[in-house]
C-alpha cells in the first residue's frame, strides 16, 4: 500500500473547487450530490487518482474532501472517497480518460423518467439541440440499475458506456462523464442537462418530439445551423490580452453572467470584442468567474484553412457592419420556443414578439430563422433587430460599444421567453397578449 | 415625382449678385446624404473651394434640414448649418433646435444655400411665395433678440414668421460668434456667426405651411410609437432633463473626475462652491419653467430669472451644462449668478459660450503666468475666479473693444499672441468644452477625430456612456476598445445630425426606430445598415473637405501636450493620455475608417464609397 495522500495540492484543490461550485451554481447538484476523480502523477511521478470524499458538500469542497488514491491498491483513503470510486476507477481506466464526474443532472433525469414496470430496458435519451447532439451524440445511453448508487452493477456497465460516449445517464440518479480533463467532463454533464431542460420545455409547449427527433436524426445538417467546434484542451487557460484589465474585467463578468444566468451552457458560446485589426475572443464564453476560460487575441481576418464556423462568423459579422461586439450564446429558453407553433399552424413562429414590460421596451420583436439562414440574411437582420434567434442554431447578438450591451440581448431574451412559456403553460393565447404594433415591426 | 418626406427644392441665394436659383435636389444626394449634416456638406462640398478664406466672398453657407423635418416624429425639428469656419479653418458644422428648421422646410425647400457677400447689411425673407433680399441697415448693431422681435412682429395666429439672427459678435467678425434662432437656440459652434456677419447677412426670416408626403404611414408610425414609447421610459428623457437639464449631469461628471477646472489644470472643485453651480441649485433658485424645441418631448429648455445690478430682475434662457462649466469652472468660478447674466448677455450679443469660456480661461492662464500683460489686457485684471470679470468680457468680446479684440481670435490665436500656444486647449483652434479628456480615453480620442475640432458632438459624445450608457458603458481606459466605439459614436452622432434629431433621444435608444422613420417617411431604404454606410460617407466627406482645407493630420488630430504632462486623479489612479496612447488610438481610428497611416482617404475608397465632386457654379 502506497503511503496516504492527504496533503493538500493547492492547484488541483482550486480546480476541483472551482468545478464543484459551478456545478452546484448551474443546479447540477444538490448540497452533497456528486462526485468529481481525475488521473494525477505527482511531483515523484507517481500516478494517483484524486476524488471528492463521500459527503462532501462540492460547492463549498475543503481541501480535506480530495481523496489522492492509487489506482492499483486500496487504501484506508479508499473508504473516505466517494461511494462510486469504483465507479472513477473504471472509467480512468479508459484509454485517454483523465477526469469523471458524476451529478445529479436533475433536468435530463427528469426529462428520461419512465412509468414503465422495473426492470426497465430504457430507449436512449434523444437530445434535439446542436450543442448535445454534435458533442454528446444522436443517442446518449440511459441505464436503470436495481441499486442505482455506487453498485458493482454501475462499476461493470458505466465504463463500458463512457468507453463509446462521453456522457451516460443513470435512471433516476444523474449522469455521469468522462473527460481528457474535469472541466471537459462538466462540460459533458453541463450539455446532458440542458438538453434534458430543452426536451422538457418542449414537452411543455406541447411539441411533437415523435416527428422532430427522427427529422433530427435522419437530416441534421438541416435542423441545425452549424457544427460546434469539438471542445479544445490546448487553449485552456490562455489569455492573449493580460495588459487590458477593463476589457478583461468585461470579458470574465460577461462570461460568469451567461453561466450563473444559464444563457448557455458551460464553456459553449462566443463572445468577441473588434479591434481594427483582431478581435479579442472568448470561444468557450459561459465561464464561471472560478474556472474562467481562454481568452483569445486573434486577427479579424481569417485564414483560408479556418474550420470553427463560429469564429469565422463572427469575423463575418464584423467584416459587413461596424459592431463592436457580439456574442453568440445557446438560451435554451430561446433554443425550446423557436420550436413553438402557434394552434391553427404550422410552421414554427418566426418571431418572438415580448409580453412582458422590460422585453418590450428593448424589443417590438425579435427575429426567428431557420437552420438554413444564410449569413447575408443574419448580417441583415442583426443590423435591423440587434438579437436574432436561429432555431437549432442558438441566438446572435450584436452592440455598437459595449460587452455589457450585447450580453443585455441573451439575458433580456431568457425572460422574455420564460414569460411566453408560462403563457402557454397556463394555457394563455399568446397571440392575444402580443401587441398589435409588435407584429408589423 | 421626388422622394416622399422632403420638398424637393434647393434654393440658392447669392448675395454678391442678388441671384436668387431654385434647383430640384438631386434625389441621389438625398439617398447618399439622407439630409442636415450629411446633405449640407455635401451641398456644400460641391460649391466651394476648401482652401477658401471663411470670411471671404468664397465660403457658402448651407442650412439644410432632413425628411423628417414636418414630420410628427420627435424632436425632429433641428436644422443643420454648415460652411467653412473662421475659427478652425476647417469645416463648420453646428446644429440647432427651435421651430425655425421646421419653418424653413414649411416654405418648401429642404435646404437654403448663401454664396457671395453683400455690400450692405441685408435680411433673406423667405415664404412659399417670395424669396426677397432686404436692407438690413436698420437692423444692424441691434442683438438677437431685438432683431428676432423686430422680424416676427408681424405673425398672427396661424402665419407664424421665425427669425435666425446674429448678433454684435457676428457683425465684428468673432471668429467663434453664433447664429441664434428663435432668440435662444443656437448654432454655436465654430463660428458661423462670422460668416454671417461676413457675408453681411443679419438675418433669415421665414413663414410657410408647406407640407410634406409621407411613403409608408404604417411604416412611419411604427417607428414613431416605439421612438415615443421608449422615451416615455428611459429616465433621462421622461425627467431628468425637464427637471434639471443639462446643468444635471455637472454633480455627475464630477463625480467621475470629468469636470475641469481653472483651464484643464486639473479636476479639483470645493464641492461647496461647485454646488452653487449644479443643476439642483440652478433649479431650485432660478428656474421659472422648463421648455421645448418644437415636437421634444424631452424639455431641456432652461426658462430663468436672475437679479441684476439695479435691482430687477431679468428673465432669459439657460444656462446650459457647457456654458455653466466653460465660463464657471473652468474659469474657476462659481458664481451663478454672474455666470447666467454672462450667458444671457452672449445669447443676445451672439457668442459661442464654448468657445468664449475656453478663450477667457487661456486668458486668465496667461495673465497669471505674465504672458498676457495688462499693457494688452486694457488695464484688466484677468485672474481665475474674477467672476465679476465675466459680463464686461462677453461685451468686450462681442464688440472687440479692447482686451476683447483678443478674445474674439479664439484661444489658439490668443495663446500665439502671447508667445504661449501651448495655454491653449484646443484641437483644431476649437475650444475643448466641459468633459476633461484625461478621464476618458474615447472622449480623448473623439476631439482629436472630431471633424470641426474639439467638440463633444461631433466628436462622439462618449461622456454619456461613461455616465448613462447603461448597457452600452464602455471600459473608460481602454486603447483597444476606444477607437471603435469613437467611431460608432461619432456615426450616432451623423445620423442624428442627418435625420434632424436631437442627441438625446440617444439616452431611449439608438438608431432602430430612426430608420423605420425614415423608411417611412421616405419610402427609401433607410434601414439601419443603410444608414451606417451612409454616416460612414459622411464622414468620410468632411474628412476630405479638411484635407482639402489644409488640414495637417499629423500635427492636429491631437490634444494639447496638457494632457500628457499633467495627471489628473480618476478612479483612484493618476490618468494621463501619453503622446503614445494618443497615437495608438489614432492610428487604429484611421484604420477603422478605412483611411490610411496619415489619416488620408485614397481614391479607391472614395470612389467605393461613392463621393466625388460636381462643382456647381455660382449663379
Amino acid at each position: 500500500m502506497s503511503k496516504k495522500k492527504w496533503q493538500i495540492r493547492e492547484e488541483i484543490f482550486r480546480l476541483f473547487h472551482s468545478i464543484g461550485r459551478a456545478s452546484l451554481l448551474c443546479d447540477l447538484q444538490d448540497s452533497h450530490s456528486g462526485n468529481m476523480a481525475m488521473r494525477w502523477r505527482n511531483e515523484s511521478g507517481e500516478e494517483l487518482i484524486v476524488i471528492t470524499s463521500t459527503g462532501s458538500q462540492k460547492g463549498d469542497l475543503e481541501p480535506n474532501h480530495l481523496c489522492y488514491l492509487s489506482p492499483n491498491e486500496t487504501d484506508f483513503g479508499y473508504y473516505k472517497a466517494s461511494s462510486e470510486t469504483d465507479i472513477h476507477v473504471g472509467i480512468l481506466s479508459l484509454p485517454g480518460v483523465k477526469a469523471s464526474m458524476h451529478a445529479h443532472c436533475k433536468e435530463v433525469v427528469m426529462a428520461t423518467l419512465d412509468d414503465q414496470p422495473s426492470p426497465k430496458s430504457l430507449p436512449p435519451f434523444m437530445p434535439i439541440d446542436p450543442l448535445a447532439f454534435y458533442h454528446l451524440g444522436a443517442e446518449i445511453p440511459v441505464d436503470w440499475f436495481a441499486v442505482p448508487s455506487g453498485s458493482p452493477e454501475m462499476a461493470k456497465t458505466i465504463p463500458a458506456r463512457l468507453a463509446e460516449h462521453p456522457v451516460t445517464i443513470i435512471y433516476g440518479h444523474g449522469a455521469m462523464s468522462r473527460g481528457r480533463s474535469l472541466k471537459e467532463a462538466f462540460f459533458y454533464l453541463s450539455l446532458v442537462n440542458n438538453a434534458g431542460y430543452i426536451v422538457r420545455l418542449l414537452e411543455r409547449q406541447k411539441i411533437n418530439l415523435n416527428e422532430l427527433r427522427p427529422k433530427i436524426k435522419a437530416k441534421p445538417e438541416s435542423c441545425f445551423h452549424f457544427k460546434p467546434a469539438p471542445y479544445n484542451l490546448e487553449i485552456d487557460g490562455r489569455c492573449d490580452f493580460p495588459e487590458e484589465e477593463e476589457i478583461l474585467k468585461e470579458f470574465r463578468k460577461a462570461g460568469n453572467r451567461i453561466f450563473e444566468s444559464r444563457l448557455s451552457p458551460f464553456h459553449t458560446g462566443s463572445i468577441s470584442v473588434r479591434g481594427v485589426d483582431y478581435l479579442l475572443y472568448a470561444p468557450q464564453a459561459s465561464m464561471p468567474y472560478e474556472v474562467g476560460g481562454p481568452l483569445l487575441k486573434l486577427p479579424l481576418t481569417a485564414s483560408e484553412d479556418e474550420d470553427d464556423r463560429e469564429l469565422e462568423l463572427h469575423r463575418k459579422i464584423y467584416a459587413e457592419s461596424n459592431f463592436q461586439t457580439i456574442m453568440h450564446c445557446y438560451v435554451p429558453e430561446a433554443e425550446a420556443h423557436a420550436h413553438y407553433i402557434y394552434s391553427g399552424e404550422n410552421q414554427p413562429i418566426s418571431r418572438i414578439i415580448p409580453v412582458d414590460a422590460e422585453g418590450g421596451f428593448m424589443y417590438l420583436s425579435i427575429p426567428v430563422v431557420g437552420p438554413e439562414v444564410k449569413d447575408e440574411q443574419l448580417i441583415r437582420l442583426l443590423h435591423d433587430y440587434k438579437l436574432v434567434v436561429i432555431r437549432g442554431g442558438g441566438i446572435w447578438a450584436v452592440g455598437s460599444l459595449s460587452v455589457s450591451e450585447v450580453l443585455h440581448h441573451p439575458s433580456s431574451l431568457r425572460e422574455i421567453c420564460l414569460y411566453r412559456l408560462a403563457a402557454i403553460e397556463r394555457g394563455l393565447d399568446l397571440r392575444k397578449m402580443e401587441p398589435e404594433k409588435a407584429k408589423k415591426w | 415625382m421626388g422622394i416622399s418626406g422632403y420638398q424637393g427644392k434647393i434654393l440658392e441665394i447669392n448675395l454678391s449678385t442678388g441671384a436668387i436659383k431654385v434647383e430640384p435636389l438631386d434625389p441621389q444626394d438625398a439617398i447618399l446624404y439622407l439630409g442636415g449634416r450629411g446633405l449640407g456638406t455635401k451641398l456644400l462640398y460641391d460649391r466651394i473651394d476648401p482652401s477658401t478664406d471663411p470670411l471671404g466672398e468664397g465660403n457658402v453657407i448651407v442650412i439644410a434640414t432632413s425628411p423628417l423635418v414636418g414630420s410628427k416624429a420627435p424632436t425632429s425639428a433641428r436644422g443643420h448649418m454648415v460652411y467653412k469656419s473662421p475659427l478652425t479653418g476647417y469645416i463648420g458644422t453646428s446644429n440647432s433646435g427651435g421651430a425655425w428648421a421646421h419653418t424653413l422646410k414649411a416654405t418648401g425647400y429642404d435646404a437654403l444655400i448663401i454664396r457671395g457677400q453683400a455690400a450692405e447689411p441685408v435680411f433673406i425673407d423667405l415664404s412659399p411665395e417670395k424669396v426677397e433680399i432686404l436692407s438690413a441697415t436698420n437692423l444692424w448693431g441691434k442683438t438677437t433678440h431685438e432683431t428676432t422681435d423686430i422680424l416676427t412682429a408681424e405673425s398672427s395666429p396661424g402665419n407664424f414668421y421665425r427669425a435666425l439672427a446674429i448678433g454684435p459678435a457676428g457683425e465684428n467678425l468673432v471668429r467663434y460668434a453664433a447664429v441664434a434662432n428663435d432668440k435662444n437656440r443656437v448654432y454655436g459652434r465654430c463660428g458661423p456667426g462670422a460668416v454671417f456677419g461676413s457675408k453681411k447677412l443679419k438675418a433669415i426670416r421665414v413663414r410657410g405651411q408647406e407640407k410634406i408626403t409621407i411613403a409608408d404611414e404604417a411604416g412611419y408610425r411604427s417607428g414613431l410609437d416605439q421612438a415615443l414609447y421608449l422615451m416615455k421610459q428611459a429616465p433621462i428623457t421622461k425627467r431628468l432633463m425637464r427637471e434639471l437639464g443639462t446643468a444635471g449631469l455637472l454633480l455627475l461628471i464630477n463625480l467621475i473626475s470629468m469636470l475641469p477646472h481653472r483651464n484643464f489644470l486639473d479636476v479639483e472643485h470645493d464641492e461647496n462652491k461647485l454646488e452653487k453651480v449644479s443643476g439642483e441649485y440652478l433649479a431650485r433658485n432660478y428656474l421659472e419653467k422648463a421648455g421645448s424645441c418644437y415636437l421634444c418631448p424631452i424639455g431641456c429648455q432652461r426658462h430663468t430669472r436672475v437679479k441684476i445690478p439695479d435691482g430687477s430682475e431679468k428673465k432669459g434662457e439657460g444656462p446650459e451644462y457647457e456654458t455653466i462649466v466653460m465660463t464657471g469652472p473652468v474659469c474657476d468660478i462659481y458664481d451663478p449668478e454672474a455666470i447666467i447674466r454672462a450667458n444671457y448677455l452672449a445669447n443676445e450679443l451672439g457668442l459661442d459660450t464654448i468657445s468664449f469660456g475656453g478663450t477667457v480661461a487661456c486668458a486668465m492662464e496667461l495673465f497669471e503666468k505674465g504672458y498676457l500683460t495688462p499693457d494688452k489686457t486694457s488695464g484688466l485684471e484677468v485672474k481665475f475666479g474674477s467672476s465679476g470679470l465675466l459680463e464686461k468680457l462677453v461685451e468686450l468680446t462681442a464688440y472687440r473693444q479692447g482686451l476683447g479684440d483678443l478674445l474674439a481670435e479664439g484661444s489658439y490665436r490668443l495663446a500665439q499672441a502671447c508667445s504661449h500656444p501651448e495655454v491653449a486647449m484646443q484641437v483644431k483652434k476649437l475650444e475643448i468644452p466641459g468633459y476633461d479628456p484625461r478621464a476618458s480615453y474615447a472622449q480623448a480620442l473623439g476631439y482629436m477625430t472630431s471633424p470641426t475640432g474639439a467638440c463633444h458632438l461631433r466628436g462622439g459624445y462618449a461622456v454619456s456612456l461613461a455616465f448613462f450608457g447603461g448597457t452600452r458603458e464602455i471600459p473608460r481606459f481602454s486603447l483597444l476598445q476606444s477607437p471603435i466605439a469613437i467611431r460608432n459614436m461619432q456615426n450616432t452622432g451623423i445620423l442624428q445630425d442627418s435625420l434632424g434629431i436631437c442627441r438625446f433621444t440617444g439616452f431611449a435608444f439608438s438608431v432602430e426606430p430612426w430608420a423605420r422613420i425614415a423608411s417611412g417617411i421616405t419610402g427609401q431604404d433607410f434601414s439601419t445598415i443603410r444608414l451606417e454606410e451612409i454616416a460612414n460617407r459622411i464622414a468620410a466627406l468632411e474628412r476630405l473637405f479638411n484635407l482639402e482645407a489644409g488640414l495637417n493630420p499629423e500635427e492636429e488630430d491631437l490634444l494639447p501636450a496638457r494632457f500628457s504632462e499633467i495627471a489628473i486623479m480618476a478612479e483612484g489612479q493618476p490618468r494621463l493620455i501619453t503622446r503614445d496612447n494618443m497615437l495608438q488610438m489614432r492610428r487604429d481610428y484611421y484604420k477603422s475608417r478605412g483611411w490610411n497611416e496619415e489619416g488620408r482617404l485614397s481614391q479607391p475608397l472614395l470612389g467605393q464609397m461613392k463621393i466625388e465632386k460636381k462643382m456647381e457654379p455660382e449663379s
